[in-house]
């Protein structure tokens, strides 16, 4: 019963799974581009300080391209039921909890394509250059960074669209209020307890999530294709 | 096991407009069971209760013996349901869909499958979002009889198609019934395609269930009666339709056009041997007219409204 999941998932996002393939397959080998060959060496021969400057500059595309991944794979996950209100789904002689986690574990499947294909990207890059003595290629690690950052904005964003638009408007809505309520009364807070002074709440929340050891550190991490 | 389908006390109400109000109703294994019902009687919002599809605010659903929503999964593996508007992924191809629907199915019958693909005149190739309107319906019904279900509920299955694929589409559920001795849970509010093929018949109106009895007496027991003789202004509850004087059941009264004319009463549960009560009561019944099915349905409607208003 897995399988029928994953060729439904399959048919419904394999066109937009196409473009992201070629951008994770791209990436790594545009990221080399630019860090010209001596004269005279076999490989590029890089110079340590040059090629990290020349890589920074690909480095937001990774986690970004993940995060459009994750989140297409997620909105296509629910799209066709959505559609036909779930009548279908629901019509099946499966416990529900057991279709979406056949449903979630098919588009985690899907993941594994561009993942692939940035980790093929990645190892023909490297293999492309020459490395100066100190820097390392780390292609495997970014390949499963792309996979984990992508399978987190995946797996969020599934059980946000699993919900019915109102469902889905209200825990939106719910953590915009939040975020709002938690910057305007930041400061009154400080004045009734002086030792939240010290404390600024927006950012302690945008710390929790984004660093180690949050949810979302891994977008904000180390994305480096090529480093010490 | 007694019944394919119990439901008993079911209510559910949505703001202030609709709500269905203790509806209990049982269809009788081996049946089938015509649910009929203007548009916007509930008949839709019972069988998504049913399907497990929704929730009751109060009452207990039993499919197969089985509680609603406690064993969908077992009850859905025995239940084949056309939805009121197809369910069927547009995306996808005839052959696409069946193989998805059949690999959730375990008792999926794949000879019966095909020869249905045939029958119905279905391409395989063909994508599901260019079929017509007849040919979705028939892909539904292909779904839901390779399933070999023991129970088929069935919404409205034949709702916009022409007499030709109409025919098709019961013709097949009959065939199957009477091959595999399922029972069929079937709604419409086309009283005429219900009154060939159905044993028992339910009538849901303004969320309530009205009536609920054996097909050939519903055809059978609502007549035109022409009675002269009634006191003017005497009420028809008072004459007629206390069960403790008249026999039958007076759905509606219609005063005479001119003092020496008869009047028309609409009576349910009628009898021939009840002839001999209007002589006792001092009553001349000249006349018995048999309604036919669609104009018995619309009687019983204007009867269990205050307004006496029935909706087509």
């Amino acid at each position: 019963m897995y399988e029928p999941l994953l060729f439904i998932h399959w048919k419904q996002v394999r066109i937009a799974l196409l473009p992201f393939a070629v951008a994770a397959f791209a990436l790594p080998l545009l990221s080399i581009q630019g860090l010209g060959a001596p004269p005279g060496a076999s490989g590029l021969a890089l110079d340590a300080y040059r090629a990290s400057a020349a890589l920074e500059i690909w480095l937001p595309l990774y986690p970004t391209l993940a995060a459009a991944l994750g989140v297409t794979l997620a909105l296509s996950a629910w799209n066709w039921d959505h559609q036909l209100k779930h009548v279908h789904a629901l019509s099946l002689p499966i416990p529900r909890w057991q279709y979406v986690l056949r449903k979630m574990a098919a588009g985690a499947a899907l993941a594994l394509v561009p993942a692939l294909a940035l980790w093929a990207g990645a190892l023909l890059a490297t293999a492309s250059v020459s490395l100066p003595e100190g820097l390392h290629a780390y292609p495997t690690q970014l390949a499963l960074r792309f996979l984990l950052a992508t399978l987190v904005a995946y797996a969020l964003l599934f059980a946000l669209a699993a919900g019915t638009v109102r469902t889905t408007t209200v825990v939106v809505l719910g953590l915009t209020v939040f975020v709002i309520l938690v910057g305007l009364l930041a400061a009154p807070l400080a004045t009734l307890f002086p030792t939240l002074d010290r404390v600024n709440l927006a950012q302690w929340l945008m710390e929790s999530l984004v660093e180690a050891p949050g949810p979302l550190e891994v977008f904000t991490g180390t994305w480096s294709l090529i480093d010490v | 096991m007694s019944d394919a389908i119990e439901i008993t006390g079911l209510a559910w109400k949505a703001g202030q407009s609709f709500a269905l109000r203790d509806i209990t109703l049982r269809a009788p294994a081996a049946s089938i069971y015509g649910f009929l019902g203007p548009n916007g009687s509930g008949k839709t919002t019972t069988i998504r209760m049913l399907m497990g599809m929704m929730k009751p605010d109060r009452g207990n659903i039993r499919v197969l013996g089985m509680g609603v929503p406690q064993q969908m999964p077992q009850i859905l593996a025995r239940v084949g349901y056309v939805p009121e508007r197809p369910h069927v992924y547009p995306a996808l191809t005839v052959a696409e869909h069946v193989r998805y629907h059949a690999s959730f199915f375990p008792r999926w019958d794949a000879p019966t499958s095909r020869d249905l693909m045939v029958r119905f005149g279905l391409d395989p190739a063909q994508r599901i979002s260019r079929l017509s309107k007849g040919e979705a319906g028939k892909l539904l019904l292909l779904l839901t009889l390779s399933q070999r279900p023991d129970l088929l509920v069935l919404d409205e299955p034949t709702d916009g198609l022409d007499p030709v694929v109409r025919r098709d589409v019961l013709s097949a559920v009959l065939d199957y019934v009477g091959d595999a001795g399922a029972s069929v849970f079937i709604s419409s509010h086309l009283v005429h395609e219900l009154e060939r093929i159905c044993d028992w018949v339910g009538v849901l109106d303004g969320g309530s269930l009205v009536a609920e009895l054996p097909m050939q007496a519903f055809k059978n027991g609502i007549k035109r009666l022409r009675v002269a003789g009634a006191a003017a202004g005497e009420s028809a509850s008072g004459l007629a339709g206390d069960p403790g004087r008249a026999p039958f059941t007076l759905l509606t009264r219609e005063p005479a056009d001119a003092p020496a004319s008869p009047e028309t009463w609409i009576v349910r549960g009628w009898e021939d041997s009840m002839r001999a009560w209007f002589a006792g009561v001092g009553l001349e019944l000249r006349d018995v007219v048999d309604l036919d099915l669609e104009d018995g349905f619309v009687e019983l409607l204007r009867s269990s409204r205050p307004s006496g208003e029935a909706r087509s």
